[in-house]
């Protein structure tokens, strides 16, 4: 059994320099349960949406003081307001003007005088629309930094993958089932509360993005969604940062009789393969492919050698010469058919 | 007797999808818009606005259609294309047939008010 949504209601603007066309259309949509708002010109229009807050605009092209194009592209090349789809009201023999129209971004047209069941249908698929990309606008906003963010709404949204060059990053407390079960819940939340604010911000600060957060673990990516230079150097930095924010973390804990804890953290970097997973639901940035699973595989490896940040050879490669590293020669990791090359990067660089 | 002037399809059509309540206010809106529009077509052949005069004569086509007089919008549409073409000899004559033809589309509208 097919089980169709009926759309909640949404909050729409009609521009319209005609009271008639103005009332007609509000009507209609004023029946579907929506709110509507009204403006005469575009002038007015553009005041209204940089103010208030509407799911869509329904733009008729023919208006004084400024015209529809004009109001649309002003929309559709500002960064808050391009996600509110605009649907075009025209006259039948407009055909032309609305070619135009949805070339410069507009969403649909309907055509004057507008009928009622194309009116629901048009409305209501917008309003899909515009539901779906602020849910992704939410998600990205959780998901990436501020930077990320944006250029992911100036490219559109796109749930494909590519392959990139990116640094990746993993991270996780030793020994956590132990401290968890030496203290409170409460205690135990607001430990790992106060770890990962303290890991976002070195990651973030070093142009890092945190994807996946897992218990005491997280993974963290440089070079991706957006390219970035030195992500290697960024990486290993912002794990360096990591481990002093750790030790300061852990002063404090034990001066209050609780036990320090310590974090291992592997890198690697190469080519990835990067876009959107999960359902138009609820998707997230994801990275994976060998350099992904290689730096899992380094962090679980800084257990046995003892030594809190592990790198490979290629994040090695690309380091410039502040930073100081020790090679720990060949080993075979665990899922890996050759042996690699790892090093240790040494913290007070 | 059929009523020329309105399309009664298309004002039945209207009735039934925005209920009997709500035609006496788009009405008398109409009117007192359209009357304002005409008006303002003046004004605009005054002072030769060529394009005030055709964005004003579309604005007059649209809403009539939508209530259904559509000889009027068909006379109204005529004046848009005088004044994207700016062609002001024709205007004042066909301005005038607008003029003319109001008062009749007043009358007939008056009649589907309850």
């Amino acid at each position: 059994m097919s089980r169709k949504t009926t759309p909640s209601p949404g909050r729409l603007l009609v521009v319209d320099d005609n009271k008639v066309n103005r009332l007609l259309l509000g009507r209609g949509l004023e029946q579907q349960g929506h709110t509507v708002s009204f403006a005469e010109n575009g002038l007015l229009a553009l005041e209204m949406v940089r103010t208030q807050p509407f799911d869509i605009i329904l733009l008729d092209i023919q208006m004084p003081e400024m015209d529809g194009y004009q109001v649309l592209e002003l929309i559709t090349s500002d960064l808050n307001l391009r996600d509110i789809p605009v649907i075009m009201t025209t006259a039948m023999e407009e055909l032309d003007s609305v070619v135009k129209c949805i070339e410069l971004g507009a969403e649909d047209y309907l055509t004057k005088p507008v009928n009622p069941v194309l009116l629901k249908a048009r409305v209501n698929a917008s309003l899909e629309k515009k539901r779906l990309r602020d849910q992704q606008r939410e998600l990205v906003k959780k998901f990436a930094t501020a930077e990320v963010a944006e250029d992911l709404q100036e490219s559109g949204f796109s749930l494909g993958g590519k392959f990139i060059e990116a640094t990746a990053m993993f991270s996780d407390i030793r020994g956590f089932t132990t401290i968890a079960e030496s203290q409170t819940p409460a205690e135990t939340i607001e430990l790992l509360n106060t770890y990962y604010t303290l890991m976002f911000e070195a990651i973030s600060g070093h142009s890092g993005v945190v994807n996946q957060m897992i218990g005491d673990g997280l993974m963290a990516i440089f070079g991706a969604p957006l390219p970035l230079e030195n992500k290697e150097e960024q990486a290993v930095r912002a794990a360096q940062e990591m481990i002093e924010m750790i030790n300061l973390f852990n002063t404090d804990l034990v001066s209050q009789g609780k036990l320090p804890i310590k974090i291992g953290i592997g890198i690697a970097s190469g080519s990835v393969i990067a876009g959107y997973t999960g359902t138009i639901r609820r998707a997230t940035y994801t990275c994976v492919g060998d350099t992904v699973n290689l730096a899992a595989r380094l962090e679980a490896h800084t257990k046995v050698v003892g030594q809190p940040i592990l790198i490979d050879e290629a994040t090695r490669n690309e380091l410039s010469s502040a930073i100081r590293v020790e090679d720990q020669g060949k080993v075979q990791l665990k899922g890996k058919v050759h042996e690699v090359n790892i090093f240790s990067v040494l913290v007070s660089s | 007797m059929p009523n020329t002037i309105i399309d009664s399809t298309t004002f039945e059509e209207l009735k039934e999808a925005m209920g009997d309540d709500f035609i006496p206010e788009l009405v008398s809106t109409y009117l007192d818009e359209t009357a304002a529009l005409i008006q303002k077509l003046r004004e605009a052949l005054a002072a030769s606005q060529s394009e005030d005069f055709r964005r004003i004569a579309h604005s007059i086509k649209s809403s009539s259609a939508s209530l259904g007089a559509l000889e009027f919008s068909a006379q109204a549409k005529e004046l848009e294309f005088i004044g994207k073409a700016g062609d002001f000899n024709q205007a004042g004559a066909a301005l005038a047939r607008l003029e003319e033809a109001w008062p009749k589309v007043k009358t007939a509208l008056q009649e589907f008010i309850p």
